[in-house]
C-alpha cells in the first residue's frame, strides 16, 4: 500500500520558516531537512483546467507541478516547443501567451487558463506558412532545428515589438534564444527580411 | 516516415533544406518527441561524492511515491548479459559500467534510476533517493595534477629537435585551455521499447544509428537486426553523439524492468557530466626559425584531462604534423586522470586545441622576426605534400584561403606593431590563423526507390545533425540523375535503411556522397536493363552513358528516338517500386594521395582598456572543402563553427571546485557560449574547387576546419590590439585586464 500524507500548505510554510530559523546550525538543518523531505511524500494533486492553445480549447486534468512546456510536450503531443534547459536559460521553449513571448518552462500549466497560448504549431495559417517561417527556410536560419521554434516565436515578437532597427538591435533582442549550432547569421537575416516587408 | 516535409506536400515550400518545413513548423520529431503507447518516464539519480564506494542506497522513500513503477540500482537491476561479470565489462568497452559497480568515479555518476508514470512523479521520487558512501581521495584539478604524469612520445620524431638551439629566433611558451562542453541544444534522450523479449526499438539522440545498434546488440546479446534505432531529427551533436552513453543503457534496462516503453531525457545539468566534453589541456611549444623566417623545427608537448575509469587521449599534437614544413619535430603527450566523467571528441577534436598553441606561437614569432604573419605562414606551408606521410596532397588550397581571407578583411589596414590603433577606450587589432584537418571518407551505403511517376526516395541510415546531409544528398541525386528536386525525397537516420558510418570528424558528406552516386549508377543500370527489353540499344550500356530526366530514360550518345518514358517502362515490365542499393568507400587513391580540408580565419577585434571586454567586430572564414555541394548549408556550417570558436576563445569554461570535487555552474547561467549578440555577422567564403580523388562528388568535409584556428585568430587580434599575449583560454575580461 502506498503511504499517503496530506500536509496542508500552512504546515509546509511553517516547516519552511522553521528551516529558516534553524539556519544557524548548518548540520542540524541538513539532517532536519532530510527528515522533512522523507516525511512529506505528497499526494499528487490533479487540477482540472481549461486551456486554450492555438485557438483550441482543451479541458484537461494536470498535475499541479506540471509546466506549460511539459503539458504541451508530454500531454498534448505538441512537441514544437522544445526543452533546452527547463530553467529559463535558453529560449527553446518560447511560446506566445496573449501575444507576448513567454518561456513555457517557467510557466506552470495552472497559470494559463483564461489566456491564449500560441505555439509554433499555431503560427502557420493552414497550409500557408507564416512569413517568418518562410524566411527561416530561405535564409537557412537553422541547422539542427532544435532551437528553431523558439527562435521563430521570438523573432515574430521581436518584429512586433519593433526591435529591428539595426543588426545590433536584432541581435540584442534575440539573445535570449541560444543556438548552439550558431545559425545566428541566418536568424538575423530572416528577421531583417520580414521586418522589411 | 521521411526526412522531408510530409504534411505540407501540397504546397510549394520556399527553396531550402529538404526538412525545412518540418523544422520551422515543429512537426519534425526529435528523440523524446515520439508518441508511444504506454510510455513512462525515467529520471537518473547522481552520486553526491566524487570518489568512493556506495555502502547503501535508500530507495524506499522513492518507491512510496504514487506513480513510481520501479527503481534500478547496482543492487537491483535487470540482467545485461554483456556486463555479467568483470571480464565481460572490460570486453564491452562501454566506459562507465553504469549500475554494475559500487564504485563512484565522479560526482553525478548515476547510482539509481527511478521509473514512474509521469515525469513529475519520477523527478520528485528521484529526489528522495539517498546513499551512504565511503569516500576516497579525489581530484578534479587538472592544472594541479598534470605535473604528476610524465610525457611519452606521440608519434615518430622528425629530424633532430636540438636543431632548434641554432635558431635565430625562437618562442617557448605554455598554453592552457579550460574544459568545454558540447551542449547541443537538444538534451540527449532515449525512448526504449522492448517489442519482444529479444527485440528492441529505440528513439535515440546520437550521431550514428548503426553504432548504437551494434553496441546494444553486443550488450544484450541479440542479433543486430533485432534492434531498430530511429534518429531522424537530431538536435545537434558536435561529437557528443558519437559514443553510446550510460543513460541510453539505463533507459533500456528500465524498459526491461517495467516491461513498458520508457523515456529518459537528461536534464541540462546532467548534460555536463553524462555525454562527454572537450577536456582541459596544457601545452608547451618551442618553435624556432632562421633569420628570414624559415621554420627550423617544433617541439610540441601536450596533456589533457581524462577520467579515472577510462583513458581518453585527445591527439592534440596531430595537427602539428599537418600544416607546415617542420624538418625537425618532436611531439609528446600524456593524459591526466581526474574524478570527472570521460571526455570525448568535440568539434575539431585535438586539432583545434593543438592549433591554438601553434598558431599563437607562430604569431608571436612573426613579431620577433618582424615579418607579417600572413607572409610568415605562406613561407612555411606544406603545399606540395603531407609533411608526415610524404604523399602528395590530392588538393590543398590553404594558401588561397589565406589570400582570399586577407583581402576580405582588408589585412592591409592592420598595423604591424601592436597598440597602434586606438579609438577612445577601445584598442583595435587584427589577427589571423589557419587550420587544417585530415579529410576522411568511410564506407557508406545508400538506397533509391523509384516510382512510376519518376519520383525517387534516396535513403541512408546516416543522421543529419544539422549539417545538411539531407539537402546535400538531394543535390547530389539531382545533379547525377537530372530529376527535379521536388521529385526527390530523402529518408535518413534510421537503422533499417542502408548502413552508413557515424556522422563525425567531417566524414559525413564525404562518405555518403559517394554512396548516393553509386546508388544512382545502380538505378541507371537497372532502368537500362528493363529498357533493353524495349530497345536493344540499352543492352550493356555503361551508367555514364545513361541519362535520366523527370519523364524517362535516354542515352547520351544517341538521338532522342531512344527515349523511353517511365510510364511505358513500368507498364511493359510490370514494375512496382524499383529498388536499388549500393555502397561506396575509399580505395587505392588513399595510397597515392593525402587529403586535407583547410581554412584561414581573420578577425578584427575591439578591446576595451577599462573593462577588458573583447568585441569581435569582424570574423572572416575562408575554407577549402573541395566542391561545395550545398552553398547555404556549407556557409551555415562555417559560420556556426566560427561562433563556436568565439566561445572557445572568449567564454567557454567548465569550472570545477576541488574541495567539493564537483563541476561548478553546470547550466547556461554558469556556462556561457555565444548568444546572438556575442557574434558579428560571420563572413564566409569558399575556394570551391573539387578534389578529383577523394570521392565522386569532389567534396571534402568542413565541420571541423571551421573551428580549427578561430580561437588563435581572435587571441592574435587581441595581441595586435593591446600587446597582451594571452595564452590561456577562455580570454575573459579579467585576463585581459591583468594580462
Ligand atoms: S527550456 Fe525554457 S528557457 Fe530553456
Ligand atoms: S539550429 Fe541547432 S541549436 Fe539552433
Amino acid at each position: 500500500m502506498k503511504q499517503e500524507y496530506n500536509f496542508s500548505r500552512r504546515f509546509f510554510l511553517k516547516t519552511s520558516s522553521a528551516l529558516g530559523a534553524l539556519a544557524f546550525i548548518p548540520k542540524g538543518v541538513k539532517a532536519f531537512y532530510e527528515e522533512v523531505k522523507n516525511f512529506i511524500v505528497p499526494k499528487k494533486e490533479q487540477l482540472p483546467l481549461t486551456v486554450s492553445i492555438n485557438k483550441k480549447s482543451y479541458a484537461i486534468k494536470a498535475d499541479t507541478r506540471t509546466t506549460l512546456l511539459d503539458l504541451l510536450r508530454e500531454d498534448l503531443n505538441l512537441t514544437g516547443a522544445k526543452k533546452g534547459c527547463d530553467h529559463g536559460q535558453c529560449g527553446a521553449c518560447t511560446v506566445h501567451i496573449d501575444g507576448e513571448r513567454a518561456l513555457s518552462c517557467l510557466t506552470l500549466a495552472a497559470m494559463v487558463p483564461g489566456k491564449e497560448v500560441t505555439t509554433i504549431e499555431g503560427l502557420a495559417n493552414g497550409d500557408k506558412l507564416h512569413p517568418m517561417q518562410e524566411a527561416f527556410i530561405e535564409c537557412d536560419g537553422f541547422q539542427c532545428g532544435y532551437c528553431t521554434p523558439g527562435q521563430i516565436m521570438s523573432a515574430v515578437a521581436c518584429v512586433k515589438e519593433g526591435h529591428t532597427k539595426s543588426v545590433a538591435e536584432i541581435k540584442e533582442f534575440m539573445s535570449g534564444n541560444l543556438c548552439r549550432c550558431g545559425a545566428y547569421n541566418g536568424i538575423v537575416e530572416s528577421i531583417q527580411k520580414v521586418a522589411a516587408k | 516516415m521521411g526526412f522531408f516535409d510530409e504534411p505540407f506536400d501540397l504546397m510549394t515550400p520556399p527553396e531550402g533544406r529538404v526538412e525545412g518545413v518540418a523544422k520551422v513548423t515543429g512537426s519534425g520529431k526529435y528523440a523524446a518527441e515520439y508518441k508511444v503507447n504506454g510510455l513512462c518516464h525515467a529520471v537518473l539519480v547522481g552520486s553526491t561524492i566524487a570518489a568512493g564506494t556506495i555502502l547503501n542506497i535508500n530507495t524506499s522513500n522513492a518507491k512510496q511515491v504514487a506513480g513510481v513503477l520501479g527503481v534500478i540500482t547496482h543492487l537491483e537491476k535487470p540482467v545485461v548479459p554483456g556486463m555479467a561479470d568483470e571480464e565481460k565489462i572490460k570486453e564491452a568497452r562501454f566506459g562507465l559500467p553504469v549500475f554494475h559497480t559500487d564504485k563512484v568515479y565522479f560526482k553525478g555518476q548515476p547510482i539509481a534510476l527511478v521509473i514512474a508514470e509521469t515525469l513529475e512523479d519520477a523527478t520528485y521520487a528521484a529526489s528522495l533517493v539517498s546513499a551512504e558512501y565511503r569516500e576516497d581521495a579525489k581530484t578534479v584539478d587538472f592544472n594541479g595534477t598534470l605535473g604528476f604524469v610524465s610525457l611519452t612520445p606521440a608519434g615518430k620524431d622528425r629530424g633532430d629537435i636540438t636543431a632548434l638551439n641554432s635558431a635565430a629566433h625562437s618562442i617557448e611558451a605554455e598554453y592552457n585551455i579550460k574544459a568545454e562542453v558540447h551542449n547541443p541544444m537538444e538534451m540527449h534522450a532515449t525512448i526504449a521499447e522492448w517489442t519482444a523479449d529479444d527485440k528492441l526499438k529505440l528513439f535515440d539522440k546520437n550521431q550514428g544509428v548503426n553504432n548504437v545498434q551494434r553496441t546494444f546488440a553486443k550488450l544484450f546479446n541479440i542479433p543486430v537486426n533485432h534492434i531498430e534505432v530511429i534518429s531522424e531529427f537530431v538536435g545537434g551533436g558536435f561529437g557528443s553523439g558519437l559514443r553510446v552513453w550510460p543513460h541510453a543503457l539505463a533507459c533500456i534496462m528500465a524498459a526491461k524492468l517495467v516491461k513498458r516503453p520508457v523515456k529518459l531525457m537528461l536534464t541540462r545539468p546532467q548534460m555536463f557530466y553524462s555525454v562527454g566534453y572537450r577536456p582541459a589541456s596544457w601545452q608547451k611549444i618551442k618553435l624556432g626559425a632562421n633569420a628570414d623566417g624559415k621554420f627550423i623545427g617544433i617541439h610540441h608537448q601536450a596533456k589533457n584531462g581524462t577520467s579515472v575509469y577510462e583513458n581518453f587521449n585527445e591527439g592534440i599534437t596531430r595537427v602539428t604534423r599537418l600544416i607546415y614544413n617542420f624538418d625537425n619535430l618532436k611531439a609528446e603527450a600524456a593524459t591526466v586522470p581526474l574524478n570527472l566523467s570521460t571526455p570525448t571528441w568535440m568539434r575539431g577534436p585535438g586539432d583545434c586545441t593543438g592549433d591554438f598553441a601553434i598558431e599563437s606561437a607562430i604569431d608571436e614569432l612573426s613579431y620577433k622576426l618582424n615579418i607579417d604573419p600572413v607572409a610568415l605562414r605562406m613561407k612555411n606551408l606544406a603545399l606540395e605534400k603531407n609533411p608526415e606521410t610524404g604523399l602528395p596532397w590530392s588538393t590543398n588550397y590553404i594558401n588561397e584561403c589565406i589570400e582570399k581571407g586577407a583581402q576580405m578583411i582588408s589585412w592591409k589596414d592592420r598595423k604591424a606593431a601592436h597598440s597602434q590603433n586606438i579609438e577612445g577606450d577601445w584598442n583595435i587589432g587584427y589577427g589571423m590563423a589557419v587550420g587544417a584537418w585530415n579529410a576522411g571518407r568511410g564506407n557508406a551505403s545508400a538506397g533509391i526507390q523509384m516510382q512510376k511517376d519518376g519520383s525517387i526516395t534516396v535513403q541512408t541510415a546516416m543522421t543529419d545533425i544539422g549539417t545538411g546531409t539531407g539537402i546535400s544528398m538531394q543535390n547530389i541525386a539531382h545533379e547525377t540523375t537530372g530529376i527535379s528536386k521536388s521529385k526527390i525525397k530523402i529518408e535518413l537516420g534510421n537503422s533499417n535503411l542502408p548502413p552508413a558510418p557515424s556522422q563525425g570528424g567531417s566524414n559525413g558528406l564525404s562518405s555518403i556522397g559517394g554512396a548516393v552516386v553509386a546508388a544512382v549508377n545502380a538505378l541507371k543500370l537497372k532502368l537500362a536493363e528493363h529498357a533493353a527489353l524495349q530497345n536493344e540499344a540499352y543492352k550493356n550500356v555503361a551508367a555514364a552513358d545513361i541519362l535520366l530526366s523527370d519523364k524517362g530514360i535516354s542515352l547520351k550518345t544517341a538521338n532522342s528516338q531512344f527515349f523511353i518514358s517511365y510510364a511505358s517502362l513500368w507498364e511493359k515490365n510490370k514494375l512496382g517500386i524499383l529498388e536499388v542499393e549500393a555502397s561506396s568507400g575509399p580505395g587505392a587513391e588513399r595510397q597515392k594521395y593525402a587529403f586535407c580540408s583547410s581554412a584561414a580565419h581573420f578577425c578584427k577585434v575591439r578591446v576595451n582598456r577599462k573593462t577588458g571586454k573583447v568585441k569581435i567586430e569582424r570574423l572572416v572564414t575562408v575554407s577549402d572543402g573541395g566542391k561545395i555541394i550545398s552553398e547555404k548549408a556549407a556557409a551555415n556550417q562555417m559560420s556556426g563553427a566560427a561562433v563556436g570558436g568565439i566561445g572557445m576563445a572568449l567564454m567557454e569554461e567548465q569550472a570545477t571546485d576541488e574541495r567539493l570535487g564537483t563541476l561548478v555552474g553546470n547550466d547556461f547561467a554558469g556556462y556561457h557560449f555565444p548568444v546572438n549578440a556575442d557574434a558579428p555577422i560571420i563572413e564566409v567564403a569558399f575556394i570551391n574547387k573539387p578534389d578529383p580523388n577523394i570521392n565522386p562528388q569532389g567534396s571534402k568535409g568542413l565541420g571541423e576546419v571551421g573551428i580549427i584556428g578561430t580561437a588563435a585568430a581572435i587571441a592574435n587580434a587581441i595581441y595586435n590590439a593591446t600587446g597582451k599575449r594571452l595564452r590561456d583560454l577562455p580570454i575573459t575580461p579579467d585576463k585581459v585586464l591583468l594580462g
